[in-house]
């Protein structure tokens, strides 16, 4: 895997290029201690049942991944394999050697499975976050490839796309989302974006400074968030590469495609009815 | 604070070529074996459900919107000898309509909400434009289908609307309508190019055009399988209609080659793997088009041997190679957004978007 | 907890959660806090963030490891010799021989410097045992540990009568081990006078030069002999430790049952508390030792016990193989001369008060004759066997489950089907309720339930929401909850159960003179009721164990009101003064703040939450250090005061010396912070009260793959409690056909036997099945592959479960031998949804001899590739039926049933 992302341009750092006002996630990793905490509160709250049970042996993950009814997931890697193969017993500060993440939807400041929705089931809110609404949803199932996350799935059950509504139903009665309510060490920060970003910001040049060089924030513009999806509202402190958590490193905005890929066929078609006509003139 | 992340890794995470993981669990694999090369073999992104009745849409909207342009080509340009293609044309076109909207709802998850797509159009969506443009291709089809119907005689019995049908501009009807003829068969490229799929929008400037003229060879191939079966065609007909099959055939390739070479090896893995790679190789490439190219050139080197056969068969052979096409790509794609390499390869480096 | 009782006066956490986030080193060992106690971690890291340093010690790497800045992998078992050499690093450090903090805080608050009686002999003397040991009996006669000079023997265990008496209990042979009630006078010791010192602490037989001695061998090498740590990574924990503690810093220790579940557990703890005596780290901010208690209020249910052996607020039971024959009787053999214990017939008296009433009067002993006297033991373990053996007929069990929890459970089923009754109230069918149809042994046909004539009942509990009452958490902290939803059906809470249980006993008993019909008619039973259920008053039940005055029962304010005189009633004298006015029931306190949230909730005692906090001022009474201050003496107002309530004589100055012939507290210094210990000193050396010696040993595990390094001769504690039987065999050590070491442990998905998770699909699908972790060098050599079945084996039985192969675990090397260490989750059972092998199947009955806890931390197993015959576990590994997904979002009248992740396909 790629050893380095380089960043794309200085000036972009430290924004996710959220509207002013927008709520959402700081997502600390380095405080994350893999309580599934989180995972819990969200099924609780959104009365989601199991998705099934599967012992994986994937470390403590037996979730595997974001779907209809896991709108939190918590990943867990394990990389001890230092010297020789034995753990080693001095580690960077913060959680290391045992990465542990918890996923969400990112509430994406241009988002992917909102523009592909052909309903108009998927919204913005206005705390600028993205909601399915079901009353809406048809499950024509274009917003699940379309969402550079692997986000929302289909219900095997009522046939709709579900996802994180980032508890839209309590943010309109003042109330703090479900699972970071929930989170025991606030790894998961809830607030307006601005303050969380800049509190992000911080925290990583704290943890530079304390030996954690590899940290750094997923889903501001630089990293993560760039190619037309301009930022997440749900953004991550990461220590090693996006690809690790099964992150995309440079997702894209699938709709930034519609239009080159439009002309790209009006040229064709322009070819194609110039060559039907050569073959079928009339004589 | 710092102006630029400086992003090391000690992570020990090996530059791997390794097939995920899950795929090979022999020996005392470890956990951290297992998260080497990607996070336990578990998809990045979710494919989509899309599966047999998408596939099967994908074949007849694209014979339905390019048999529409045939047609209204060959009315326009094609002259009094071309009067068979057109009637083909049209009634191959409603024919291939018909079962469309159908297979687009029965795949919804929701069936009875299909009307929810109908109060609402974004551009940006393709899947909601595409649903705009079957709409009112839908409209043209008919129209020209049923003035095909009046020309045919079949509506003499109503004789108010045989002749409404009959003073309509139906040329010029069929220009308009080949404008969303081209969308039918084109846009549904376009939907699966504007998605996170690896597959699909690694090429996304070329799936529009791959699938414009594949359906093209396969409306194409359609009319020149019903006018050979159909007694009464002339060879020139005929003729003109081969040429066009192998014009097509050689684009399709053409596009094929572009669009495999700019996979890689990563992405383009569910094509030289497995059953899937098999059927590419030998279904699409082989039966649909290299097979069909060499009987048509066959008919050029042997202009009177037996064209009508070889016409014929050629033209079954693309169509199931068109429906081939159709298959492997969908389910490629299905297969690449389930195949964690592939999404980070396409996610690896900064692109510019054209 | 007698670790941290006989050292420091108190069984109980020394300080709070929240104050590790004043630690600049904590040190977890022991425990596995991030995953068992995650939002008591929430303070950790708050440290963390403030740049405290963070340990963490443990076989395993597990999710406290990572957020750790040190994880020291060790043998598990292997904790004193760990201990024992950073006490042996720290008293040789130059750090602190250097700082006058550490001379100071040693020589005032510890009893470093008192001589101990010349006949003491050390293990290092006696190759492994302390003067005093009788191997017929296996038991220590604590007279040569005692200190120099004066004792009073009138409460010496010459009281203790169980060896000489002719016994009429159940068994006679079990009386000969019986575990009586906690000797108290043993606990904080024996003393009527100031003890003999030498505050040079030169004199060879001083306390301190006793430890030094003691320790000398426990070297980093020895460490690495023994833990298998390796050398450096030991330095660096010490290191930490050393630069962390002092004046201006502190650090803490946190643990759990990794420390208690060993046949020497008691001594782990007690090594930690000697060890943090040392370093001046007790009574301090960010200082102290953190027990992390269990269930969400284990803690309360051994202060007010559900303990054979004690009486609320750690009174001794009454027991008839000491003479505890009538109350005169019992207070002359339970109360110490000097310390806060003088007052035990103040408390007494009044819970004789609380429960038999007006029935209780001077004249008849207050109706002392109508307690029970335990004449056996009747610990768990113990009374397995018992049940097994057919002594017990009956068993009620009311939140535990034990064919899964308990030790060796292959015989607690086994056990179970001996009786003539048992009544089960849970939430769920658990294993215990349906063992008699759905066991592993039932399953392969070995046992067949026609044949089982236990009558089982199976009775409804209401869930927390369901009801109110406290939850007395780890550190003391009373904190109430209140009912959400009424509980559904039949289910009640237990105290609706007992109390219906005891008024239909009374109604049984009525009139019945007899000895027992009296026990239960004389008893106070008149909880007022609310509801239509008829659940008891429960303010009505805290009013009496805060207590109040006979008279006029008006409320107390505290224990010191408590009189031994028959005028007051209290049911429990540590929780007195959680009601101090009518209606104030300070549990239900929710004012935090950012010192020491003294209005949040009620900490016994008297709401302190750091103990010995005197501790947290120097012998002049001024804080250590501005940093670290937290109760110190006000000369102006002349009394303590600071950020807590001060656990000290409020009024006694720092300069404070006792008269000559002063009693009970009076009879301690100004500078004395242990106030429940007799000489209010911390105790480095411990001159009574542990079984197993005045000093932490380093003994193997009662079983283990190697000989005891330090004394060849004594691998083994010359004093843990074994039962050597048919059913109960035991592991020689060494022996080859066991050559792995197993540790058993808590996932945060599962809570304890499972009964309130592995039946609910939410928490079920997180660990959805049994496993393992091995090593993958043990893997490798076994030719087991992630997630491979596999079948761990014991003499006792054997478990299937899936392996998990990771690289948390490693093989140890102790010099050139390489011991492989088995990690298995303990949670998994036959039941509910998430199901596996029982790890429980697999260990063995062998008890610590202080605190009568297993040994479930380590033993040893041999380990295979495949399943077991008959596949017992019985465990699914793909998705349950439709009906069991179902069941959440059926349940909750949602709309997603049976919600299955994967295609959706068209
Ligand atoms: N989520 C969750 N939380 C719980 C519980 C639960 O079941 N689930 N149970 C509650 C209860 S009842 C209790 S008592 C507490 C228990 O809390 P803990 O004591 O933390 O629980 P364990 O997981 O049994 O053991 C802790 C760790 O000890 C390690 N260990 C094993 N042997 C040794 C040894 O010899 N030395 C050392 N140093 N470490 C060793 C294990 O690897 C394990 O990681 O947790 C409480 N909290
Ligand atoms: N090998 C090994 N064995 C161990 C341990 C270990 O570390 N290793 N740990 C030991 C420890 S520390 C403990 S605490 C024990 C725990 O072992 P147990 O106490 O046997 O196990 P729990 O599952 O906690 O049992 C509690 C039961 O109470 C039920 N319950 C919940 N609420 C209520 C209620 O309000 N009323 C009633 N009546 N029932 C209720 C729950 O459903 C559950 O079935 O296991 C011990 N066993
Ligand atoms: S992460 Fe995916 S689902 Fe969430 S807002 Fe972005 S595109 Fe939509
Ligand atoms: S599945 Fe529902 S939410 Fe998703 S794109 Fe279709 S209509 Fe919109
Ligand atoms: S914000 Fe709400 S809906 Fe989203 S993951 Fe958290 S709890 Fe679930
Ligand atoms: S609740 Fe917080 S600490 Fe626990 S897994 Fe979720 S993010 Fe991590
Ligand atoms: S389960 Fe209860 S006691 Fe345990 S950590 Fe969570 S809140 Fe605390
Ligand atoms: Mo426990």
């Amino acid at each position: 895997m790629n050893a380095a992302i380089p960043l794309i341009d200085s000036d972009l750092v430290g924004t996710t290029g959220a509207r002013h006002g927008a709520m959402g996630y700081l997502t600390d990793t380095t405080l994350c201690i893999g309580c599934k905490a989180c995972e819990v509160a969200c099924k609780q709250w959104n009365q989601l049942p199991m998705d099934n049970l599967e012992w994986t042996g994937y470390s403590y993950d037996n979730t595997k991944d974001l779907s209809a009814t896991t709108w939190r997931h918590v990943a867990f890697i394990e990389q001890l394999d230092g010297t020789n193969g034995h753990s080693p017993g001095v580690m960077p500060p913060f959680q290391s050697n045992w990465l542990m993440m918890s996923d969400i939807c990112k509430h994406c400041v241009k988002a992917g499975c909102l523009e592909a929705c052909p309903t108009g089931a998927i919204i913005r809110t206005e705390f600028d976050t993205v909601v399915i609404q079901q009353d809406i949803c048809n499950g024509c199932g274009y917003c699940v490839p379309s969402c550079p996350f692997g986000v929302p799935d289909l219900s095997a059950s009522d046939h709709k796309a579900h996802k994180c509504t980032l508890c839209y139903d309590r943010m309109v009665d003042d109330l703090e989302p479900a699972c970071s309510k929930a989170c025991p060490t606030d790894s998961i920060q809830f607030g307006p974006i601005d303050e969380l970003m800049q509190r992000a910001e911080r925290r990583v040049a704290e943890l530079h400074q304390r030996g954690v060089k590899s940290a750094y924030i997923y889903g501001d513009r630089a990293v993560g968030g760039t190619q037309g999806i301009d930022g997440l509202n749900c953004f991550f402190i990461l220590t090693a590469e996006p690809e690790v958590y099964n992150l995309p490193a440079y997702p894209e905005l699938p709709q930034d495609k519609v239009g080159s890929a439009w002309l790209a066929t009006l040229g064709a078609a322009f070819a194609i009815g110039a060559v039907a006509v050569a073959a079928l003139r009339g004589r | 604070m710092t102006t630029r992340y400086e992003r090391t890794w000690d992570n020990r995470r090996k530059q791997s070529k390794q097939t995920p993981a899950d795929e090979s669990a022999n020996g005392a694999r470890s956990v951290t074996d297992q998260t080497r090369a990607s996070y336990y073999g578990v998809p990045v992104i979710h494919k989509p459900h899309w599966k047999w009745l998408i596939i099967v849409y994908f074949f007849v909207g694209g014979i339905s919107g390019a048999s529409y342009v045939l047609a209204s080509i060959a009315h326009l340009v094609g002259g009094k000898d071309a009067g068979r293609i057109v009637r083909a044309g049209r009634y191959l076109s409603l024919a291939a309509l018909l079962p469309s909207p159908i297979l687009l709802i029965l795949d919804l998850g929701r069936p009875e909400r299909f009307h929810h797509m109908l109060y609402i159009l974004k551009l940006r969506s393709t899947m909601s434009v595409g649903t705009w443009i079957l709409t009112i291709f839908s409209g043209f089809c008919g129209l020209s289908a049923l003035i095909q119907a009046a020309e045919d005689g079949l509506l003499s019995r109503i004789g108010f609307a045989n002749r409404l049908l009959l003073a309509l501009p139906a040329k010029a009807i069929g220009a308009i309508g080949s404008l969303f003829g081209f969308g039918m068969s084109g846009y549904t490229g376009i939907l699966i190019a504007a998605t996170a799929v690896p597959f699909w929008a690694k090429n996304y400037r070329l799936m529009g055009p791959l699938f414009l003229t594949s359906a093209l060879s396969n409306a194409s191939a359609a009319i020149t399988l019903t006018l050979s079966l159909a007694r009464g065609t002339s060879h020139s007909t005929l003729q003109r209609l081969e040429h066009l099959d192998m014009l097509a055939a050689i684009g399709e390739l053409t596009l094929l080659i572009m669009a495999r070479r700019n996979l890689g090896p990563v992405i383009a893995r569910p094509l030289r793997e497995g059953s899937l790679g098999n059927i590419y190789r030998w279904g699409v490439l082989g039966v649909g088009i290299t097979a069909p190219l060499a009987l048509l050139s066959l008919t050029r080197l042997k202009p009177h041997a037996a064209p009508r056969l070889l016409a014929g068969i050629s033209a079954a052979l693309t169509l199931i190679g068109g429906f081939l096409f159709r298959y492997v790509f969908v389910m490629a794609g299905r297969a690449s957004a389930d195949d964690p390499q592939a999404t980070y390869e396409f996610t690896r480096r900064e692109r510019p978007l054209g | 907890m007698p670790g941290l009782g006989a050292r420091l006066g108190r069984g109980g956490a020394t300080t709070f959660q929240q104050n590790l986030a004043e630690s600049d080193c904590i040190v977890i060992m022991g425990s596995n806090m991030a995953e068992n106690h995650p939002v008591g971690f929430r303070f950790v890291m708050q440290a963390k963030q403030r740049g405290a340093t963070l340990i963490h010690v443990d076989p395993r790497f597990t999710r406290t490891s990572a957020m750790s800045d040190v994880h020291v992998p060790l043998r598990a078992g292997s904790d004193v010799a760990f201990l024992g050499a950073l006490v042996n690093y720290v008293i040789n450090s130059e750090r602190w021989n250097s700082d006058p903090f550490f001379r100071e805080y040693v020589t005032h608050y510890t009893n470093a410097s008192v001589i101990i009686n010349q006949d003491f002999k050390d293990t290092e003397e006696l190759a492994g045992v302390f003067s005093g040991y009788n191997p017929e009996t296996r038991q220590y006669d604590f007279e040569t540990w005692q200190y120099d000079g004066e004792q009073d023997h009138s409460t010496s265990p010459s009281g203790d009568r169980s060896t000489n008496r002719d016994q009429t209990g159940p068994n006679r042979d079990e009386a000969k081990e019986v575990q009586t009630a906690e000797p108290r006078g043993e606990f904080v010791g024996r003393l009527t006078g100031q003890p003999r010192t030498d505050p040079s602490l030169q004199d060879p037989m001083c306390a301190f030069q006793i430890v030094k001695r003691h320790f000398a061998r426990y070297t980093p090498e020895l460490v690495e002999r023994i833990c298998g740590v390796p050398q450096d990574l030991f330095l660096r924990v010490a290191e930490a430790l050393v630069t962390n503690s002092g004046r201006d810093r502190t650090s803490s220790f946190c643990y759990a049952v990794a420390w208690t579940q060993h046949t020497i557990g008691t001594q782990m703890i007690s090594c930690c508390a000697l060890l943090q005596l040392l370093l001046g780290n007790i009574g301090r901010p960010g200082g102290g030792i953190l027990a992390l208690r269990g269930h969400a209020t284990i803690q309360g249910s051994t202060d007010i016990p559900t303990l054979y052996n004690l009486l609320p607020g750690y009174l001794p039971m009454p027991t008839s193989v000491k003479k505890h024959d009538t109350l005169t009787d019992y207070l002359q053999v339970e109360t110490p001369e000097l310390g806060w214990w003088y007052n035990t017939p103040k408390y007494m008296v009044s819970l004789l008060k609380a429960w038999y009433g007006d029935a209780a009067t001077p004249e008849n002993g207050f109706a002392y004759d109508l307690m029970p006297k335990i004449e056996a033991d009747y610990s768990f373990q113990k009374m397995l066997l018992m049940m097994k053996d057919g002594i017990i007929k009956g068993l009620f069990c009311m939140g535990e489950n034990p064919v899964v929890g308990g030790q060796n459970a292959v015989l607690g089923r086994q056990a179970l089907a001996n009786l003539q009754w048992l009544v089960v109230r849970d939430v769920f069918e658990i294993e215990t309720a349906a063992f008699w149809y759905d066991a592993p042994e039932v399953r392969k046909g070995e046992l067949r339930p026609q044949d089982i004539k236990t009558e089982v009942f199976f009775l409804p509990a209401s869930l927390t929401g369901e009801k109110e009452g406290s939850y007395t958490n780890t550190q003391r902290l009373v904190q109430w909850h209140d009912k959400a939803v009424e509980p559904r059906g039949d289910c009640r809470s237990e105290s609706w159960f007992m109390l219906q249980l005891g008024k239909r006993l009374k109604e049984l008993y009525a009139g019945d003179t007899s000895a027992r019909g009296r026990q239960i008619n004389t008893l106070t039973w008149d909880y007022p009721t609310i509801g239509e259920t008829g659940e008891p008053d429960l303010d009505a039940v805290i009013r009496e164990i805060n207590g109040y005055t006979v008279a006029d029962k008006k409320l107390v304010k505290s224990f010191v009101d408590l009189k031994a005189d028959g005028s007051t009633a209290c049911g429990c004298w540590i929780y007195s003064g959680i009601m101090p006015e009518e209606g104030k029931n300070l549990s239900k306190n929710r004012r935090g703040d950012e010192a020491a949230a003294l209005e949040w909730g009620f900490a016994w005692p008297a709401n302190r939450r750091i103990l010995y906090n005197r501790a947290s001022a120097d012998p002049q009474g001024r804080p250590w250090s501005e940093r670290k201050k937290w109760v110190w003496w006000d000369d102006t107002q002349g009394e303590w005061t600071g950020l807590d309530v001060p656990d000290f004589p409020k009024t006694k100055r720092p300069d404070y010396q006792p008269p000559e012939g002063a009693k009970g507290i009076d009879a301690h210094p100004g500078d004395a912070p242990f106030i429940m210990m007799a000489d209010g000193k911390g105790w480095l050396y411990a001159a009574s009260g542990l079984r197993d010696g005045p000093l932490p040993t380093h003994y193997e595990p009662w079983e283990s793959p190697i000989g005891n390094a330090l004394y060849p001769e004594q691998p083994r504690s010359p004093s843990a409690l074994f039962f050597e039987r048919p059913d109960n065999v035991y592991h020689e050590l060494g022996d080859p056909r066991f050559p792995y070491v197993i540790t058993t442990y808590r996932l945060t998905e599962h809570l304890t036997a499972g009964g309130m998770t592995r039946y609910v699909p939410w928490l079920a699908e997180l660990q959805p099945g049994g496993f393992l972790e091995i090593s993958p060098e043990l893997a490798a050599e076994l030719d087991i592959s992630n997630g491979d079945w596999v079948t761990v084996m014991t003499l006792r039985g054997e478990a299937e479960t899936r392996a998990m192969v990771t690289l948390r675990l490693q093989p140890l090397h102790l010099g050139d031998q390489i011991v492989h260490q088995i990690g298995m989750p303990w949670h998994f059972g036959y039941g509910g949804l998430a199901k596996g092998g029982i790890a429980n199947d697999l260990s063995a009955l062998v008890q610590d001899p202080n605190s009568r806890i297993h040994e479930g931390k380590s033993f040893t197993c041999n380990l295979r590739k495949g399943r077991a015959a008959g596949h017992p576990a019985g465990y699914s590994t793909k998705r349950p039926s439709p009906e069991l997904t179902r069941q959440a979002g059926e349940e909750e009248g949602h709309w997603v049933k049976g919600d299955v992740k994967g295609d959706h396909g068209a």
